[in-house]
């Protein structure tokens, strides 16, 4: 409009809000921050807080200073043109393992647990497992707001993370069919989002990923450091997961560490596997993303449930109709136990499962999700997928809210 | 048996220790501890950024139209109410419009954008949260 205008601005997002006005192209914008938050304030409260209070981050009047910033001339910085070209540092940085361990920290390259360091040869030896070029963009990625910036990055930053995360050179493909997506596994929003990933085909068995008890856990070197390679390719490629900047979680999410990511059983479930129900081949090797708030809800399981009164099926559409399906819908990760229950229950295919629990035939148009900011509003259930992992020791279930995204060939990255 | 295959493990440990000023066994350092490497970075490349100026400051808000506008996070109606109070009190000569942004939290309507174009000399948007 190019009439001066500044923006109002708690003063918790200080360091967020000048990262965003840089990727914008105006690293000096004039903001006024003032102390919150305003939300539930009387104008009494406000009058105290705001209209009488100081800016924490400059100690000057609040309102004094709104208008210094609308009247006081610019200097040459704030009225600057061009264009500016960043880089992300040196292409090496060398130093005893301690001091590059440290070096690593301190730049935020992890997180927070010892990493391996990604030297020239332990990178070589995991480009050796596809045969893209090291220097092939292998993705666009923001950290999941159209506010923070989109970075690229090429199948060689891919295979540094994938060693610093102590993944083995024959998960690579793995890794590279999940950054291909440009989808972050350490989402920006305040909410505390998570990711997750199902995998089908041969390549479980080939490269050990573990679907038998403790499927959803930290116990296989496969589903482990898979889930953190891409985490940190979320943090270093991405530029994702930085407080304060391209991280916002209130409270955060311990799944963002190494995500979800569980091969399905498919020798044991009755069903086919999600990636057929998806429309690939069956033995297709195929990686299935998922986003969410993760699984483990409060209502997962009913221990006291015996005899006639293991209705796994009821249970399950009833825990649906407690979950919220505005965002991520309902997903329930089912041990092969519990899904035999659901076939012997007549549901043969999880198509009809999946009309029974939410009332909806396959394909059926779904009610909007409402607008932008609906506070209180629950749609209940919402999109239902169903995963079969796990063991068959005993007859357990988790449910939580994740919603599939895409799903890619993994083949397509060897 | 065991007692004497501890023996000889801990005469092992014996030739790989030693003594720390504290008293407490350390273990050696080899020299590989002060072996340098070098190591990639692994970061991403960040997009270029095209420098934007800022529009040019006012040199007085005497006689001028000031618009507040809210972009609808909750609070932000009192918040501007009570900004408005202000300024008609200290710039009673200064014109203020409030409008709501008409395009949710994240941008203003085209239309208000051009009424502001037209219409107004500055503009105060809130609220970041």
């Amino acid at each position: 409009m190019k009439k001066p205008a500044v923006p109002l601005i708690l003063d918790d997002f200080e360091p967020q809000e000048r990262e965003v006005a840089s990727n914008l192209g105006m690293p000096g914008l004039r903001m006024q921050f003032f102390r919150g938050p305003v939300w539930g304030k009387t104008p009494a409260q406000l009058q105290k807080q705001v209209i009488e209070g100081n800016n924490p981050v400059t100690g000057k009047p609040v309102m004094r200073e709104l208008v210094e910033l609308l009247t006081r001339p610019l200097a040459a910085e704030e009225r600057k043109t061009g264009e500016l070209r960043r880089d992300a540092g040196p292409e090496t940085y060398t130093g005893t393992p301690d001091e590059l361990h440290r070096l690593f920290l301190e730049k935020r390259y992890t997180d927070f647990l010892p990493v391996v360091l990604p030297t020239e040869e332990r990178v070589a030896e995991m480009l050796k497992f596809t045969s893209r070029r090291p220097d092939e963009e292998l993705g666009r990625m923001n950290p999941g707001s159209e506010a923070g910036e989109t970075w690229t990055y090429t199948v060689k930053t891919a295979a540094i993370n994938a060693v610093m995360a102590g993944a083995e050179p024959e998960y690579f493909p793995v890794i590279l069919a999940l950054g291909s997506t440009g989808m972050t596994a350490v989402n920006v929003s305040d909410n505390g989002f998570m990711a997750g990933a199902v995998i089908n085909g041969t390549i479980r068995d080939e490269i050990g990923l573990n679907y038998e008890e403790g499927a959803v856990g930290p116990f296989a070197q496969a589903n482990t450091t898979i889930g953190r390679a891409w985490s940190l390719l979320s943090i270093n490629g991405g530029n994702c997961g930085k407080v304060g900047t391209t991280y916002m979680g209130t409270i955060g999410n311990p799944m963002n560490l190494i995500g979800i990511i569980m091969a399905e059983n498919e020798e044991r479930s009755p069903f086919k596997p999600l990636s057929v129900r998806r429309g690939f081949k069956a033995g297709e090797n195929v990686v299935t993303l998922f986003m969410g708030w993760g699984i483990l809800s409060a209502k997962n399981w009913a221990a006291t449930v015996w005899g006639p009164n293991m209705d796994y099926p009821g249970i399950i559409k009833e825990i649906y109709g407690t979950q919220d399906g505005h965002l991520f819908g309902t997903c329930a990760v089912l041990s092969p136990p519990i899904a035999n229950f659901v076939r012997d229950a007549g549901y043969d295919t999880v198509e009809k499962f999946t009309e029974w629990v939410t009332g909806q035939a396959p394909g059926a148009k779904r009610a909007p999700a409402g607008p932008e900011i609906n506070l209180g509003v629950r749609r209940s259930g919402g999109a239902f997928t169903v995963i079969v992992t796990g063991g068959s020791n005993n007859n357990y279930f988790s449910m939580g809210g994740m919603v599939p995204a895409q799903s890619v060939r993994i083949d397509d990255w060897r | 048996m065991r007692l004497r295959t501890t023996g000889i493990v801990l005469l092992c440990l014996g030739l790989f220790c030693a003594v720390s000023p504290t008293g407490r066994p350390t273990l050696a350092a080899g020299p590989a501890a002060a072996e340098t490497l070098t190591v990639y970075n692994p970061m991403g490349a960040p997009p270029p950024v095209t420098l934007r100026p800022q529009a040019p400051r006012l040199d007085t808000l005497k006689g001028k139209t000031l618009y507040f506008v809210n972009t609808g996070f909750i609070g932000g109606d009192r918040l501007m109410a009570v900004m408005s109070d202000w300024f008609k009190a200290n710039y009673p000569d200064t014109r203020i419009v409030y409008k709501e942004s008409g395009a949710g939290v994240s941008a203003l309507s085209p239309a208000l954008w051009d009424e502001i174009t037209r219409e107004g000399d500055a503009a105060i948007v809130g609220l970041g949260h």
